[in-house]
C-alpha cells in the first residue's frame, strides 16, 4: 500500500473546500448527499464565516495504476491567524496542493501559505481551479505562480472543483508526484499531534501522524512535552465517516481517543511515544501557539462584587477553553469594570469569534475593551516586562524602553491603487520594504508596520480603498522601539484604565481628541454634565465635555393603550443593563471601542 | 360608572408623525363601518347590564382617526346607537375629536343633539410651513372658525392640540403659537412635543437624514416655556403635556383621559380601541376588515389582541407611571399599601427616597409629586420607581 499524505492550500475563497470535497467524490469516498455539505469543516460558526479553524484529516482509498493508494488530507485553516495551526498541519504532509482561482490570480494568503508549505519542505503540486468559468485565465495565471512563487508554469493543473474537469489529473499527480512517507528512523513510536478537537461524548480527540514505531489500541503513551500519560482507547481513520482501527503504523494518519478531559492538556505539536518503550527524542519543533492580541470581558451589568454574572462567565470562559486550547484567559479587576477576563488570541478574527461564541453559546452578555497587541517594556531596572494591557505600564519614570511588536505586512493590489496603499501604510507609520509586479496589472506591496497600526481598522480600510481588490497577510516578525506614550482618558474625573492607549508620540494628540469626540457620541447625557479628558503623565492632551441632559419624558401617553408606553420604559431599563457604571456614568459597550478609532 | 371610547378610522390625508390607527378610506366604507360600530355598542351594552352594571357613562370619547369625517347620516346613526347602548346624560363627558376642516354649522348642529359637550381640535401649529414639514393638511385659519362653530352650537369646552419640537421650528413661532391659542379663547390645551414613533414618515425620513431633529436643550426651553406662558393665561398644568383652565364649563380637564391615568375603567368599540375592565386589558383587532368581519359573524364581537389578565404588579407600575405624570400626583399609602402584596413595599419607599433627595419628587399631604425639576425627568423617575417592584 502506498500511503500519500497531504494539505491542500488557498487564498480564501479559492475553492480549497469545494475542491476537497471534489477530490473525496472521485475517490468514492463520500455519497453525493454526504458531500453537499462541505464536511471538512466542521464548526456552525466557521461555516457561516466561511472558515475553516480546525484542522482535521481524512483517509481516502483509491487504485491507480492498478495499486492501492492510501490518500491522507489533512485540511489546514484559511486565515492568517491559525498560520501556526496551518504551518502543523503541514508537518504532518509531505506534499501539498497549491489552489490558485484561475479567474483572480495570486493573492497574499496564496503566497504566504505557499512559502509556509516550502518552508516545511513539501512538495507542491499547483492548479489553477475555476476554469470552467468564462473568466478563467488559467494560462496567465500559471505565470503568475511561475514568477512569484518560481513552480513551472507547464507542471500547474487546470481544473474545475465545480465540474470535475481536471480532477483525474490532480489525483494522478498527488499519486505520483508527491513523495511517500519517509521511512521509520527507530522501532519507538513518535508520533506527531498536530490538531485536536472536543467532542462532548468522547472527550478529547487527537489528530496524529506517526512517524516511527507503531501505535495500537490499548497501548499506553506519553506525551513528550508535558509529560502525561494515558492508555489509548480508540485508534482510527475518518473515511470520512470514523472507522476504528487495530493499530496505525509509520507514515500514517488518523486519529486518537484516551480519555483526556480537556484541551488544556494536549499541545499540538507535542510527540506521543509509548510509555513503556519511549523514544529517546521528540519529533523536531513543538513551539508555543503565540496569542498576539488581548482584551479584556466583563460581564455587561453592573455590580462590583464577584457576582453570579463573573460566574457565569468563568463558566463560560471554561468551556470555550476546552475546544480551543489556543485562547487563554486569567481573571482581572479593574477599578471601573470590576471583576473579569483578560483573554488573549491568536489574532482578531480569532477573537471575534470567541466573542461571538461566549454570547451564542455561554449566554452571557459582555463588555470587551479595545483589543492591544502585546508590548515589551525594558524598565531602568534592567527588567523586561510582558505588558498585555495599557493600564498594566509603570509609571514612565522607569522606562527604559517601550517596545512594540512589528509586522511584515504583504498587500496585493491591482496597480492603480498602488498610491493610495502607499500612503495608507505610510500613515500607520509603515516601513516600504519591496514591491514586485506580479503580472501587467498587480503589485504585490511589502511593508513592515507595528502590529497596532493594523489590529483593527486596517483590513477595512484596504478593501474599502481598493474596492475589494487588495488582499493582505501578515506575519509577526519581532519587537521594536519607538517614541511611544500612554494616554490616559478621565471620564467625570475618574480615570478609566480600560480606555488607556499607547500611541505614537506624535500622533497622541489627535488620536486623543478624537476617541474624547467619539465617547462624547456614544455617551448618553446624564443629568449632570460630564467632562472628558484625555492626558499623558498627567498632562492634559485633550478636553470635551458632554452636556447635562435637560429632559427625559414622553410627550405623550397614550391613555388608553398604555401596555406599548410600559414596553418602552422596560425597553429603556434594559438598555441600562447593558451599560457599566463608572462613578455615576453609565457607558455602553461601544464607547469602549471609541479606543480604536485612529482619529484619520 | 364607566368610560368608552369609540374609534374611526378615517381621515382623509395620513399625517407624517401620526402612529394612530388611521388611514384613508378609498372604499367607502363609512356606512357599514357605522353598522358595525352600532353593533359592537348595542354587544358591549348587553354585555353590561349581563353583569349588573349601571349603565350610566361618565365619560365618552369618539377619536380617531378623524371622526367628524363621518357624514351627518352616519352620525345621526352612532347618536341612536349610543343613547340606545348607554345612559349618556348631561352630566357625561362627552368628548369627539375633530380637524378643522371637517367643522360645519350643521355636524356642529347634530353634535350637539346627541349629548356632545366637548370638542377637541387638532391644531397642530399655527404656521403652514411647519404643518407641511409634518404633513398635515389643513389650513391654520379654519381652527378659529372651527372653534366659533362648535361653541355657536353650544358645544362650550373647547379644546387644542399643539406640537412642538418640530425640525426647523424656533422658539419664538412656538411662543406665537401658544398665543395664538390663548386668544382664541381655548379652555384647554394638549401640547406635545414631536414624538418620532416607530414605522411613521416622520421617522423614516429623520433616518434617511433629510432633516434633523430638534436639538434637547431647545425643546426642554420649549416644554418650560409652554408651562409658563399657558400657566399664565390661566391654563394649569395637570399632566404633563395637559393644561385647563379652572371654569368647569368651558375649560376644567378631561375626564376622560383622567380616567386612564387614574386607571379607572373603560370600554372599547371600534378596530384598534383599548379597553381596560376589572383588572384586564386588551385591543381590538387594528384591522377594519377583520373587525367588521367579526362584528357579524358574533354579532357584535370584536376580535382582540394584547390581551394582559390581572397581574397586580404591572398594574401598580402603570398606575404610577401615568399618575407621577398628573399634578395630582399619587397618594404615597395607597401605593405603599399595593406594594404590600408583592413584598416590595421598602423597596418601593426607597425609591421615592431617592427621588425626593435628587429633587425630582416632592410629598406632601400623603402625596408624590414630581417637582419643577421632576417633571423634566419624568420617565427616569418612574422607571426607577417602577424598578423596585421587580
Ligand atoms: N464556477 C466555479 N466555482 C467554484 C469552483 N470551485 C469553487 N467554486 C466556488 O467558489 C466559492 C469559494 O469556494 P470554497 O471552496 O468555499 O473556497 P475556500 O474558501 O477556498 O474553501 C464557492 O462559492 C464555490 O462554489 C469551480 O471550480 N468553479
Ligand atoms: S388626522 Fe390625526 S389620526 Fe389622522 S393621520 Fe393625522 S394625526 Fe393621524
Amino acid at each position: 500500500m502506498h500511503i500519500r499524505n497531504f494539505s491542500i492550500i488557498a487564498h480564501i475563497d479559492h475553492g480549497k473546500s469545494t475542491l476537497s470535497d471534489r477530490l473525496l467524490q472521485s475517490t468514492n469516498a463520500v455519497s453525493a448527499r454526504e458531500s453537499r455539505e462541505q464536511f471538512l469543516d466542521s464548526m456552525d460558526l466557521e461555516r457561516e464565516r466561511g472558515i475553516t479553524i480546525k484542522a482535521s484529516a481524512v483517509t481516502v482509498f483509491h487504485v491507480h495504476k492498478g495499486e492501492q493508494y492510501m490518500l491522507n488530507f489533512i485540511d489546514t485553516p484559511g486565515h492568517v491567524d491559525f498560520s501556526y495551526e496551518v504551518s502543523r498541519a503541514l508537518t504532518a504532509c509531505e506534499g501539498a496542493v497549491l489552489v490558485v482561482d484561475s479567474t483572480q490570480g495570486v493573492e497574499a494568503q496564496t503566497v504566504a501559505n505557499a512559502y509556509l508549505a516550502v518552508n516545511n519542505d513539501l512538495e507542491i503540486i499547483t492548479c489553477v481551479n475555476k476554469i470552467d468559468l468564462p473568466a478563467a485565465q488559467p494560462d496567465e495565471v500559471a505565470m503568475e505562480i511561475e514568477q512569484i512563487l518560481g513552480f513551472p508554469a507547464e507542471d500547474c493543473i487546470p481544473c474545475s472543483a465545480k465540474t470535475g474537469e481536471g480532477l483525474p489529473e490532480l489525483i494522478e499527480a498527488i499519486c505520483e508526484r508527491l513523495p511517500p512517507p519517509r521511512a521509520a528512523k527507530m522501532p519507538e513510536c513518535r508520533a506527531l499531534i498536530f490538531d485536536s478537537h472536543y467532542d462532548d461524548y468522547r472527550g478529547v480527540i487527537i489528530y496524529i501522524r506517526v512517524f516511527d514505531g507503531e501505535l495500537k489500541h490499548g497501548d499506553k503513551i506519553r506525551m513528550m512535552g508535558t509529560g502525561r500519560t494515558y492508555t489509548v482507547t480508540e485508534l482510527g481513520k475518518y473515511t470520512p465517516k470514523p472507522v476504528k482501527v487495530k493499530s496505525l503504523g509509520p507514515g500514517e494518519t488518523g486519529y486518537l481517543v484516551a480519555a483526556i478531559k480537556t484541551l488544556q492538556d494536549v499541545r499540538v505539536g507535542d510527540t506521543i511515544t509509548s510509555d513503556l518503550r519511549p523514544a529517546s527524542e521528540p519529533l523536531p519543533g513543538y513551539e508555543e501557539p503565540m496569542q498576539m492580541v488581548f482584551c479584556d470581558f466583563f460581564p455587561s451589568t453592573s455590580g462590583d462584587g464577584r457576582g453570579s454574572q463573573f460566574e457565569d462567565l468563568r463558566e463560560a470562559m471554561a468551556k470555550l477553553a476546552l475546544n480551543d486550547a489556543s485562547f487563554t484567559y486569567a481573571p482581572v479587576h479593574s477599578e471601573a469594570l470590576g471583576f473579569g477576563f483578560r483573554c488573549g488570541f491568536l489574532g482578531l478574527l480569532h477573537m471575534d469569534i470567541i466573542q461571538e461564541r461566549l454570547e451564542r453559546e455561554g449566554g452571557v452578555e459582555v463588555i470587551q475593551t479595545a483589543p492591544t497587541v502585546t508590548y515589551q517594556l525594558l524598565t531602568t531596572a534592567g527588567e523586561e516586562l510582558e505588558i498585555q494591557n495599557p493600564a498594566e505600564l509603570p509609571d514612565p519614570s522607569i522606562w527604559k524602553e517601550l517596545r512594540e511588536p512589528i509586522v511584515r505586512v504583504e498587500v496585493i493590489v491591482p496597480k492603480e491603487f498602488v498610491g493610495d496603499i502607499m500612503t495608507l501604510c505610510l500613515s500607520r507609520r509603515g516601513e516600504f520594504r519591496a514591491q514586485l509586479a506580479i503580472s501587467e496589472t498587480r503589485q504585490m506591496l511589502t511593508y513592515e508596520i507595528p502590529m497596532a497600526e493594523i489590529i483593527y481598522d486596517f483590513y477595512d480600510k484596504l478593501k474599502s480603498m481598493t474596492r475589494g481588490y487588495a488582499t493582505m497577510d501578515y506575519e509577526v516578525i519581532g519587537y521594536k522601539t519607538d517614541r511611544l506614550v500612554k494616554v490616559d482618558i478621565m471620564i467625570n474625573g475618574d480615570p478609566l484604565e480600560a480606555l488607556s492607549f499607547i500611541s505614537h508620540k506624535d500622533t497622541a494628540d489627535k488620536r486623543g481628541r478624537s476617541l474624547l469626540i467619539r465617547l462624547k457620541k456614544e455617551i448618553a447625557r446624564h443629568q449632570f454634565e460630564i467632562p472628558l479628558q484625555a492626558m499623558i503623565g498627567g498632562k492634559i492632551i485633550a478636553r470635551e465635555s458632554i452636556k447635562s441632559m435637560r429632559k427625559n419624558v414622553t410627550a405623550k401617553c397614550y391613555g388608553g393603550d398604555i401596555s406599548r408606553k410600559k414596553k418602552l420604559l422596560d425597553k429603556q431599563k434594559k438598555g441600562k443593563k447593558k451599560m457599566k457604571s463608572i462613578g455615576s456614568v453609565e457607558i455602553p459597550q461601544q464607547a469602549f471601542m471609541a479606543v480604536l478609532d485612529q482619529g484619520e | 360608572m364607566r368610560s368608552l371610547y369609540a374609534h374611526v378610522p378615517f381621515c382623509f390625508h395620513k399625517c407624517h408623525y401620526c402612529d394612530f390607527y388611521s388611514f384613508v378610506d378609498n372604499a367607502d366604507r363609512q356606512g357599514p363601518f357605522t353598522e358595525a360600530l352600532a353593533l359592537e355598542l348595542g354587544a358591549l351594552a348587553r354585555w353590561e347590564r349581563d353583569g349588573g352594571f349601571d349603565p350610566g357613562l361618565d365619560t365618552l370619547f369618539v377619536g380617531g382617526g378623524t371622526p367628524t369625517l363621518l357624514a351627518l347620516e352616519h352620525w345621526e346613526r352612532l347618536g341612536e346607537a349610543l343613547h340606545g347602548a348607554y345612559a349618556i346624560t348631561p352630566d357625561t363627558e362627552f368628548s369627539v375629536e375633530c380637524n378643522p376642516e371637517t367643522a360645519t354649522p350643521e355636524l356642529m348642529a347634530l353634535l350637539a343633539s346627541i349629548g356632545v359637550n366637548r370638542l377637541s381640535v387638532g391644531a397642530q401649529s399655527f404656521h403652514p410651513q411647519h404643518l407641511k414639514t409634518l404633513e398635515r393638511w389643513h389650513d391654520p385659519d379654519n381652527v378659529e372658525r372651527a372653534l366659533d362653530l362648535a361653541r355657536e352650537a353650544g358645544i362650550r369646552r373647547v379644546s387644542l392640540d399643539l406640537i412642538y419640537a418640530i425640525p426647523g421650528q424656533t422658539l419664538a413661532e412656538w411662543e406665537a403659537d401658544l398665543a395664538r391659542a390663548i386668544a382664541i379663547g381655548t379652555g384647554h390645551v394638549s401640547a406635545y412635543a414631536l414624538t418620532y414613533e416607530p414605522n411613521t414618515a416622520m421617522t423614516v425620513r429623520l433616518k434617511q437624514g433629510k432633516f434633523e431633529a430638534t436639538d434637547e436643550d431647545l425643546e426642554a426651553t420649549m416644554f418650560e416655556r409652554t408651562i409658563e406662558v399657558l400657566g399664565a393665561a390661566g391654563l394649569e398644568r395637570y399632566e404633563v403635556s395637559n393644561f385647563a383652565a379652572s371654569d368647569p364649563a368651558t375649560g376644567g380637564p378631561c375626564r376622560h383621559n383622567m380616567a386612564y391615568w387614574r386607571q379607572e375603567q373603560w370600554h372599547a368599540a371600534g378596530p384598534s380601541a383599548s379597553a381596560h375592565v376589572g383588572g384586564q386589558r386588551w385591543k381590538n383587532a387594528p384591522r377594519l376588515t377583520d373587525w367588521m368581519r367579526s362584528i357579524h359573524e358574533t354579532d357584535g364581537g370584536s376580535p382582540i389582541t394584547d390581551h394582559e389578565g390581572v397581574d397586580p404588579s404591572r398594574a401598580l407600575a402603570e398606575r404610577i407611571m401615568t399618575g407621577l405624570r398628573l399634578a395630582e400626583g399619587l397618594d404615597a399609602s395607597e401605593m405603599l399599601t399595593r406594594a404590600e402584596s408583592l413584598g416590595r413595599t421598602a423597596a418601593l419607599e426607597a425609591a421615592a427616597h431617592r427621588a425626593q433627595e435628587h429633587g425630582h419628587l416632592s410629598f406632601d399631604d400623603n402625596r408624590w409629586r414630581l417637582t419643577d425639576t421632576g417633571l423634566l425627568f419624568a420617565d427616569g423617575v418612574s422607571a426607577d420607581l417602577m424598578s423596585a417592584l421587580d
